[in-house]
């Protein structure tokens, strides 16, 4: 199937940007490459759609930003994860983990 | 007058800043699409495909960040608790005169917030709403990559990550 392409649930990009954001901060590049690097590729997020999603997240308190100088020595805005972050983080890993472990019961069922 | 002035500069401010964060990732891509070989106009218009809509997502942004902001805040706490004030002399005033205090403060802050939400509304903030998720799983590379060694999908591995 060539070009075929799942929509992936809401909600799943932030918790892959929390998890990326958890080692250390990073820019929105930096993120986008992190993550397409750790899937080979397999899961693709367009660039700018990334944008929305941490300005919602940095409104509810999960990261802060902070303009600072990047690898390359131009200004560039760094995202780090909050205590409020990290706790959504864990709450969110562990959901998923549990619907994950459903899904796979029910397929391995039949 | 220079009040609101100082809000329309912030705006700008908060768009430029934007503006700068998303220009940043997109000369990111296009010196990446150089690396690989690119022409500088072809880099500069695959840079521009993956990245997406442009001046969509910067709406977007300037719309979150304003609403966001401490003033905003502040004054739709301050509306709220003018309304409930209003309320309360409403309710525990005996002379026509509280009560028409009362029903002042209600209009008031009622009038306000609505005016703050119209002044929240965009036309990003209708268009923003995502049919579908910004994230895809990709079919057509190899397929079996979706599974690791160790069994895990790629949104697994990303968690489980050390």
């Amino acid at each position: 199937m060539a070009n075929s392409r799942t929509d992936l649930m809401q909600g799943t990009l932030e918790l892959l940007i929390l998890k990326t954001l958890a080692r250390e901060s990073m820019h929105g590049y930096g993120i986008v490459q992190r993550i397409h690097e750790t899937t080979d590729d397999l899961l693709k997020i367009e660039d700018g759609s990334l944008y929305p999603a941490l300005y919602r997240m940095e409104e509810r308190g999960w990261v802060a930003s902070k303009w600072g100088l990047s690898e390359n020595n131009r200004r560039a805005k760094f995202y780090k994860l909050t205590v409020a972050g990290r706790k959504q983080l864990d709450a969110e890993c562990a959901n998923w983990q549990r619907v994950s472990q459903a899904i796979t019961r029910i397929l391995q069922t039949a | 007058m220079k009040a609101v002035l100082s809000v329309f500069k912030r705006r700008r401010e908060l768009e430029r800043e934007v503006e700068e964060e998303l220009g940043f990732h997109l000369e990111l891509l296009r010196r990446e699409h150089v690396r690989q070989g690119m022409s500088p106009d072809e880099a500069n218009a695959a840079a521009r495909t993956r990245f997406g809509d442009m001046e969509q997502i910067k709406k977007q942004c300037v719309a979150i960040s304003r609403r966001s902001r401490p003033l905003t805040r502040a004054l739709k706490f301050f509306f709220i608790l003018m309304f409930l004030a209003g309320v309360l002399v409403r309710v525990f005033a005996v002379e026509l005169h509280f009560t028409r205090v009362g029903d002042m403060l209600i209009m008031v802050s009622v009038l306000g917030q609505l005016l703050l939400y119209a002044r929240s509304l965009s036309p990003a903030t209708f268009l923003s709403k995502q049919t579908q998720s910004p994230l895809r799983l990709i079919h057509d590379k190899a397929p079996t990559a979706a599974f690791d060694e160790r069994q895990r999908t790629p949104v697994e591995r990303v968690i489980s990550e050390e």
